[in-house]
């Protein structure tokens, strides 16, 4: 039986670690590569990097950097940020990436997903979808949180999923950073209506946090303050959930 | 020196990375030259069936690999897509495969009720059925990462030496002879991942 | 060789003397700490007067004190000292130079979670640190990890300022650390400057150098520096265990292999410099009783062990070809003498500094050292 995936959700600022509140506001965490050295040795399950400039600077992935995080990664390792063609897909997942996290072009594009998925199989396509909760309903945002799309957070990933993406990543734009939990509702509604694992992000303050958003339909977890802050004064260490915790909750089958 | 076999499908930089943790001599290579000299080699694979074996028909490596594998017998580990090569064919495409193991590959089914979704991708555990060299030393509950939506169903249970549950029990691991596979990816799975590897090095 | 008849400090020591027995000044400057510093009942008893004085005059704020952590066994053993046993209110105060091992953070983090500790972390800009680093090693002096020791104290006085705390506590044991001999370790900001100016590719931003203006200022503020575990009778085996069974710390399997920048300090005082600082630990275990003379001089023999991976390490990160850093390497050592340090002023202001020392804004060992 699978055991839930835990996974830190990191984002990048050029050549540094950072993490918003709300896509704002980025605070220095350090060095990217030091930090994928401490959670590869801590065993940690999977490992998902944003690079959040990379869209709206329009720059396109840095290689260099996705290399060196590559290098330490013995766990798959996610990539995001920039990515608007083919060809970069490839170089990415040559350099020992397994999975390309695409957001705003999968919007802009869509086809570009089919292409994709037909080149590199669904396994390697996650669909990264931000979402904000608006007047009446939840609202996809691209662009770093900046740009309204239009559409909703349901109908985009089910037509992701039939272009072919083999994961979606779902992050609620109100609850990042703010460690008060899940939004459980954007989980639930977005799970119901695609049957690709959904990664749901934003909000992690603790284990039990995680625990219900499984309980919601989530495949899988991402986390970001909670796994580079310490404390009520978020003084930066980096950490992760022990065995012991994610088992009490049962994100962790017996037999394993 | 165990060659990893470069056909543009597969993870190649981090099987390289784990080998060189473990001091392995290993190298990357898509060169006939190179994979002549190769005691050992690595077939990794990433993507879709059809595009595995058209990289692997255009890339003049067939008939070296053949010839190590069938009449040199030197031991060749498929990974993931790699080991799904070694089967007669795919649902997932139309080309044939290699045809070394006696099995075909097909898409993982549940019915409509199930909560389990497609692709099976996550840690999960193995069941040992028959011994096999690459599982010694494991310690305590060895876990590997899969990612995949198609898995291999063999028609020589002999073949089989490991299977994993995603709703129902299924392929993981096979060997026949010189033939060695995993499902999973060994490049993935921390220190679980470096044993199986250091495993195939040594005693495969 | 002459080898000191009580620690295992040798004639190579820099500004060793020997008495009429053989025994060295630098276990003379012990044994006056150890009457200046009394444990047992009497240490404790000064200890919780120490403690009566930080609660009296941080009431009603958020934290009485700060205290440095770095995961390492010292600094634990302080946060519990303070916290547990004292009932003090600490803020715990990391300077990440962003080459932590897991088991430091994980140290950080049990030990804070278990005693309900609050951190607050000043990260050094990697890029900058690199360059320095680099500086640093173009230099070629041994203690290219001054940069940790300098950030560490402003980033000490940095929390103390902004949460209004007049303590900052200190993790050092001179029964278990011992007293470096100036010509081995030297560290102050104007050394660092002068480096980063001849060598870095860029100016000093982000670094929390210890200018001594700014220093003069915290000086200025009355902020008091103490070594609580001056007056404990801290045995360094047993307190690992202690930590272990009731935090689940755990030890990092090498003397600062906590941090693998520190780590290659250490290589590198050892292979280029010939400066093996175990002397230093060893010498203090001996006098304090902790180590036999004999264990210690057999133990001393045994090479050092390193990482293998640590030289790779540190290439890879500050961007050095194995022909540069061999060359790096390769060049004629110098020291803190060969730069522009505050040194010179430091000795002018003796007086003041003494002064310092006597209300407790500075150690007895900086003033010692520096000063004189």
């Amino acid at each position: 039986m699978l055991r839930t995936r835990v996974m830190p959700c990191l984002l990048l600022q050029h050549s540094k670690l950072v993490k918003t509140v709300e896509f704002t506001n980025p605070a220095y965490i350090g060095d990217p590569i030091n930090a994928v050295r401490i959670y590869n040795e801590k065993e940690v399950d999977e490992l998902i990097f944003l690079d959040i400039t990379a869209t709206r600077e329009r720059s396109p992935p840095q290689l260099k950097t996705i290399f060196e995080i590559a290098a330490e990664c013995f766990m798959p390792f996610t990539y995001g940020g920039g990515v608007r063609s083919l060809d970069y897909m490839a170089k990415i997942l040559k350099i020992g990436v397994e999975k390309v996290a695409i957001n705003s072009y999968a919007v802009e594009d869509s086809i570009f997903i089919e292409k994709a998925a037909d080149q590199f199989g669904s396994q390697a396509i996650v669909v990264s979808i931000d979402a904000k909760k608006g007047p009446r309903e939840y609202e996809v945002v691209t662009c770093d949180g900046t740009k309204p799309a239009g559409i909703d957070p349901v109908s985009h990933a089910k037509r992701m999923e039939e272009l072919g993406a083999g994961e979606v990543l779902l992050t609620s734009i109100d609850r990042d950073g703010t460690m008060e939990g899940y939004d459980l509702d954007l989980i639930r509604m977005v799970s119901e209506a695609v049957s690709v694992p959904v990664v749901a992000c934003g909000g992690a303050g603790s284990v039990e946090d995680m625990a219900k958003a499984v309980a919601s339909g989530a495949s899988a977890v991402a986390a970001g303050s909670l796994v580079v802050y310490q404390g009520k004064n978020k003084g930066v260490l980096i950490n992760f959930p022990s065995e012991e915790e994610l088992r009490t909750h049962n994100l962790i089958p017996r037999e394993q | 020196m165990i060659v990893i076999v470069d056909v543009g499908i597969g993870n190649l930089g981090s099987i390289l990375n784990m080998l060189r943790k473990t001091r392995v001599e290993a190298c990357i290579s898509s060169k006939v030259s190179e994979i002549e000299k190769a005691d050992k080699l690595i077939l990794p694979g990433d993507g879709s069936f059809d595009v595995g074996m058209r990289n692997l028909a255009t890339s003049g490596l067939l008939e070296i690999l053949r010839r190590k594998t069938a009449d040199e017998k030197v031991p060749i580990l498929g990974i993931c897509l790699g080991m799904q090569m070694f089967g007669r064919s795919s649902k997932e495409g139309e080309l044939p495969g290699l045809g070394w193991i006696d099995a075909y590959c097909a898409k993982f089914r549940f019915d409509s009720m199930s909560q389990l979704r497609v692709p099976h991708m996550g840690w999960n555990t193995l069941a040992i059925l028959n011994d096999s060299p690459l599982f010694r030393n494991m310690g305590d509950k060895p876990r590997f990462y899969f990612v995949h939506s198609y898995h291999l169903v063999c028609a020589d249970p002999a073949d089989i030496t490991a299977v994993t549950n995603h709703g129902y029990d299924f392929v993981s691991s096979v060997r026949k002879g010189n033939i060695y596979g995993t499902q999973f990816h060994p490049e993935k799975s921390h220190r679980f991942g470096m044993t199986l590897l250091k495993n195939f090095a040594e005693f495969a | 060789m002459k080898v000191c008849s009580r620690c295992i400090y040798d004639e190579r020591t820099p500004g060793i003397t020997f008495d009429e027995n053989g025994v060295c000044n630098y276990c003379h400057m012990h044994d006056d700490m150890e009457r200046e510093y009394p444990t047992g009942d009497a240490g404790w008893r000064k200890l919780e007067r120490i403690a009566a004085q930080i609660k009296r005059s941080d009431k009603g704020k958020k934290y009485d004190c700060v205290i440095g952590v770095s995961g390492g066994c010292d600094s634990s053993f302080l946060l519990h000292i303070a916290k547990a046993k004292l009932g003090l209110r600490p803020l715990a105060v990391h300077f990440d130079n962003t080459w932590n091992s897991k088991t430091a953070v994980e140290n950080i983090y049990t030990m804070l979670k278990k005693l309900d500790i609050d951190l607050w972390t000043y990260v050094m800009d990697n890029d900058e640190w690199n360059d320095l680093a680099r500086s640093m090693l173009r230099a070629s002096i041994p203690e290219i990890d001054a940069l940790s020791d300098i950030a560490l104290a402003t980033t000490l006085y940095m929390a103390a300022e902004k949460f209004k705390t007049k303590y900052f506590l200190i993790a050092h044991s001179f029964r278990t650390e011992g007293i470096t001999p100036l010509n081995w370790i030297y560290t102050d900001g104007k050394y660092i400057d002068s480096i980063q100016k001849q060598f870095g590719t860029r100016k000093i931003e982000k670094f929390p150098n210890l200018w001594l203006s700014r220093w003069m200022k915290w000086l200025l503020m009355d902020i008091k520096r103490l070594r609580p575990l001056y007056y404990v009778d801290y045995r360094k085996e047993q307190t690992k265990q202690f930590l272990n069974k009731e935090y689940g710390w755990h030890w990092y399997g090498g003397h600062h292999l906590e941090n693998r920048y520190c780590a290659f300090n250490h290589y590198l005082l050892n292979t280029k410099f010939g400066v093996d600082l175990r002397y230093v630990e060893f010498s203090a275990l001996v006098r304090s009783g902790q180590m036999t003379r004999e264990q210690a001089l057999e133990e001393i023999r045994k090479p050092q062990v390193y990482p293998s991976e640590l030289i790779t390490e540190v290439k890879k990160r500050l961007n050095l070809s194995d022909e540069e850093y061999d060359a790096i390497i390769k060049l004629p050592c110098k020291s803190f003498k060969d730069y522009k340090t505050y040194r010179q002023t430091f000795k002018r202001l003796r007086p003041f500094f003494w002064l310092m020392y006597k209300m407790q804004r500075v150690p007895k060992s900086f003033y010692e050292k520096y000063c004189t």
